[in-house]
């Protein structure tokens, strides 16, 4: 277990280390630099020269990765094209914003798709599991800035109940946060729920059809003792992994909605160090984005390998 | 009888003003253009105009005709052939960090955008400039390498703001200026805040506080508005004015600008080399046609002049679509079947997809084919535009000598479309040298009807510019972004 465990740890270290360098070179083959994207078209002569030499883009880019790489293992992820703040510290807070987002739609989203989806499966093509089923639909193929744009009109110009632009400072103490932050989370949570609520309902309708399921039912065994002993923990098993990957795009920024809403997360922060060719910037997001994929996942198929005995002696026999 | 009236209600309105007590946040949005290269040098790339309009002053401002008129310098005089200039400041003013202003800060600011070192965008706005001096505390000598009648026109430029002495270091985040308002703390992708400088030459603002807000996305910019998050937003489009139309919650501005787009064919290479391919391309155009469905009708007509309706240099010229002078001028230029172009295309100015696509129609009936190219917004100056034969292209407002010369002299940095043409710049070179104004004018009007007749860009119109505020807003001039005198904003 504990090999297995180093082992995965290390694969993860080295698929960082691999998006790093994809990155990189990425940025590097798009047209321009990160002076030319700044100038636009007044990128001429001595101007261009002279911001060239403040960001130190005249050396190769083989030396500038490096260089890039050494700091970075020690924990200096470099300062800003402005040269005025700490990398670490402007990606921390984004970081930290990021977080606030995906933990409030996670609080919100995971409780309310278990429960929608239980009750859709066990209620299936009853009324109920087809308004949760149709909604979930609905929510998924609208498109993210639609349904955003639909809620800010709706609660925000109509009827004035939350600010619809989050205004405040990436730097902010979180309390300002609110109340701006609760429709961007109230969007995210529309899209989550609908995606793991129809994993749920699948997942549930499986494990009903069991042959152990339907033993139990034979037997004569209660039907809500069913569904709480057997069925609900066989059945959640799978959803453990859609969560996760959920999670993992939650904290990944969601670029759309940190957009349309101006919030100062990650995503936002990406693709605007990505147009401004800012390679400090892309690398240490990217550098957080691979981390935290990883290691959900990691932390996923653990969870799912201690809920499952069967995974686990799988894996001892197999060694 | 009546101007004594005037006289006396305007006193009366400076004094009111002035005994007012700054109140109230004035909110507003800036597009966050330069992201973290984002500074507070106005002569800086990475400029935020929204925030150093407010708290930087000009040595001449543009009244509300567009007119040079005084900002810290109150006056000016030019010697018999215009080749030096002498400006004498404003007395008693202070910076915001409490030091006094004069004639030494002037010449250290000229100076910086001059220094080819710095390479300022802002340098050839002013690069008839030889030399700057201070003749003493309060006056200063402009001269120059040749004659110029029109100096303080260009001492308007939106970037030429005045800054302490030694300040060039520290003013990206100092900000320290002699504006209306002053920075209490700086954040371009956040919030900057401003407070009201009470020791405004021109009396304390109206407004107690400011918040300039980076908002990039401008659908965001809009729902801002509409939420009355922000108090105002200028890049309104012509679709999304409805929804701020018959509201009694906002008021819309509408104000002409001398802001142009439009398509530029290199006239270097074929077969744009030729003239009358260059006539027939643009006489394809049906530019009314182009306003209404590009801009919504939000535009004023141009003939291919960058000089916009509001400059006092531009030229009446009248230029209706003619597909059959067009298709006799390809004929003569050797395409009696039409010709068939590619044009670059990136959707960097939302609008320029539209026109493209519009002018393919028109185009399309004088026998031209134009193919659009798709391009990639990212890289798009370096890549594309005076690179490829026939691009898109933008520009924002400039006064008309720095317009023609910028971008259509022959040894300009900025000429897009490869244009040379000696009677030209000797019509430019002339009118520079003019003293007489009328005379003046009839030059830069000779120069535009010779661009009309040869010029390789097709500019359709000058964009008309939609500013939208909530309706507790007071006081805010309905002009060019440029002319806007803040400290007399207000709000409820």
């Amino acid at each position: 277990m504990l090999a297995m465990l180093l082992r995965r740890f290390a694969l993860g270290a080295i698929t960082v280390w691999i998006v790093s360098v994809i990155i990189f070179v990425g940025v590097e083959m798009l047209p321009g630099d990160a002076c030319t994207a700044f100038l636009e078209r007044e990128a001429k002569g001595r101007i261009l020269e002279n911001c060239r030499e403040d960001l130190g883009l005249n050396r190769p880019a083989i030396a500038r990765y490096s260089e890039w790489a050494a700091n970075a293992v020690r924990g200096d992820l470099g300062v800003s094209a402005n040269g005025q703040k700490q990398i670490s510290e402007l990606v921390g807070y984004r970081l930290r914003n990021t977080l606030l987002l995906a933990s409030g739609a996670m609080l919100a989203g995971i409780p309310l798709a278990l429960f929608l989806g239980i009750v859709a499966a066990l209620w299936r093509d009853r009324p109920a599991d087809i308004i949760v089923s149709t909604t979930a639909i609905a929510a998924m193929t609208i498109p993210e800035f639609v349904s955003a744009t639909l809620l800010i009109l709706i609660f925000s110009v109509w009827l004035g109940w939350v600010p619809g632009i989050v205004l405040t400072s990436a730097d902010a103490p979180l309390a300002d946060f609110f109340p701006e932050v609760l429709l961007p989370i109230g969007v995210l949570t529309l899209v989550m729920t609908a995606h793991i609520l129809r994993t749920v309902r699948s997942s549930v309708i499986e494990t009903l059809a069991s042959d152990y399921s339907q033993m139990a039912l034979l037997k004569g065994v209660p039907y809500w003792q069913i569904v709480f002993r057997h069925i609900l923990p066989n059945a959640l098993l799978p959803t453990i992994n859609v969560v996760a990957l959920t999670i993992a795009w939650l904290l990944g920024g969601v670029v759309v909605i940190e957009t349309v809403f101006n919030y100062p997360g990650l995503g936002r922060m990406m693709i605007d160090s990505i147009s401004d060719r800012d390679l400090p910037v892309t690398q240490a997001i990217a550098l957080i984005i691979a981390s935290v994929y990883v290691g959900v996942n990691l932390l996923a198929d653990l969870l799912t390998m201690i809920a499952n005995p069967r995974l686990r002696t799988m894996h001892m026999r197999r060694k | 009888m009546r101007n004594t009236v005037a006289v006396v209600s305007a006193l009366a309105l400076s004094a009111s003003l002035a005994w007012a007590e700054p109140s109230g946040v004035f909110r507003q949005a800036h597009e966050v253009g330069s992201g973290s290269g984002s500074t507070l040098d106005p002569i800086s790339k990475g400029r935020v105009f929204q925030i150093t309009e407010k708290i930087m002053s000009r040595l001449v401002r543009p009244d509300m005709d567009g007119r040079p008129s005084p900002d810290l310098a109150l006056s000016w005089s030019a010697n018999e052939d215009a080749t030096e200039w002498t400006f004498e400041l404003r007395e008693g003013v202070t910076f915001h960090d409490g030091s006094s202003f004069g004639s030494e800060d002037v010449v250290y600011s000229l100076e910086r955008v001059l220094d080819p070192e710095t390479d300022s965008p802002a340098r050839s706005a002013i690069a008839m400039i030889s030399k700057v001096e201070a003749s003493d505390e309060d006056t200063v000598k402009l001269t120059l390498e040749s004659s110029f009648a029109d100096l303080p026109l260009l001492l308007m430029d939106y970037r030429l703001r005045m800054i302490p002495e030694g300040a060039g270091d520290t003013i990206a985040t100092t900000g320290i200026g002699t504006g209306p308002f002053r920075l209490v703390s700086f954040d371009a992708e956040g919030t900057t805040r401003l407070e009201a400088n009470m020791d405004y030459y021109d009396g304390p603002p109206g407004v107690a506080e400011m918040e300039i807000i980076g908002i990039t996305d401008g659908q965001a910019r809009l729902q801002a508005l509409l939420g009355g998050q922000i108090d105002m937003e200028r890049g309104i489009t012509a679709q999304q004015s409805v929804m701020l139309e018959g509201s009694d919650r906002f008021d819309i501005q509408t104000i002409p600008t001398g802001n142009w787009r439009g398509l530029v064919f290199r006239t270097d290479v074929a077969p744009f080399d030729d003239p009358c391919v260059r006539m027939a391309l643009r006489l394809a155009a049906d530019r009314q046609g182009m306003v209404d469905l590009v801009m919504g009708g939000g535009a004023v007509i141009a003939c291919d002049s960058p000089v916009g309706p509001g400059d006092q240099y531009r030229a009446e010229i009248d230029c209706p679509q003619d597909i059959e002078r067009a298709r006799a001028l390809l004929a003569e230029a050797g395409y009696p079947d039409g010709l068939e172009i590619d044009l670059h295309v990136a959707t960097l100015e939302p609008t320029w997809p539209i026109l493209a696509e519009v002018y393919q129609e028109q185009a399309a009936a004088a026998g031209i084919r134009v193919n659009i190219v798709q391009v990639p917004s990212d890289g798009f100056w370096n890549e594309v535009w005076m690179q490829k034969d026939a691009v898109t292209t933008r520009w924002n407002e400039r006064p008309a000598d720095q317009a023609l010369n910028e971008i259509y002299l022959s040894t300009a940095k900025w000429n897009e479309s490869y244009y040379k043409d000696a009677a030209f710049d000797a019509l430019l070179a002339q009118a520079r040298q003019e003293l007489d104004f009328d005379a003046r004018r009839a030059l830069y009007v000779q120069a535009q009807e010779h661009l009309w007749e040869t010029a390789g860009t097709l500019i359709p119109y000058h964009v008309t510019r939609l500013v939208g505020t909530t309706a507790r807003v007071g006081g805010l001039d309905a002009v060019e972004n440029n002319a806007v005198r803040w400290h007399r904003v207000t709000v409820d």
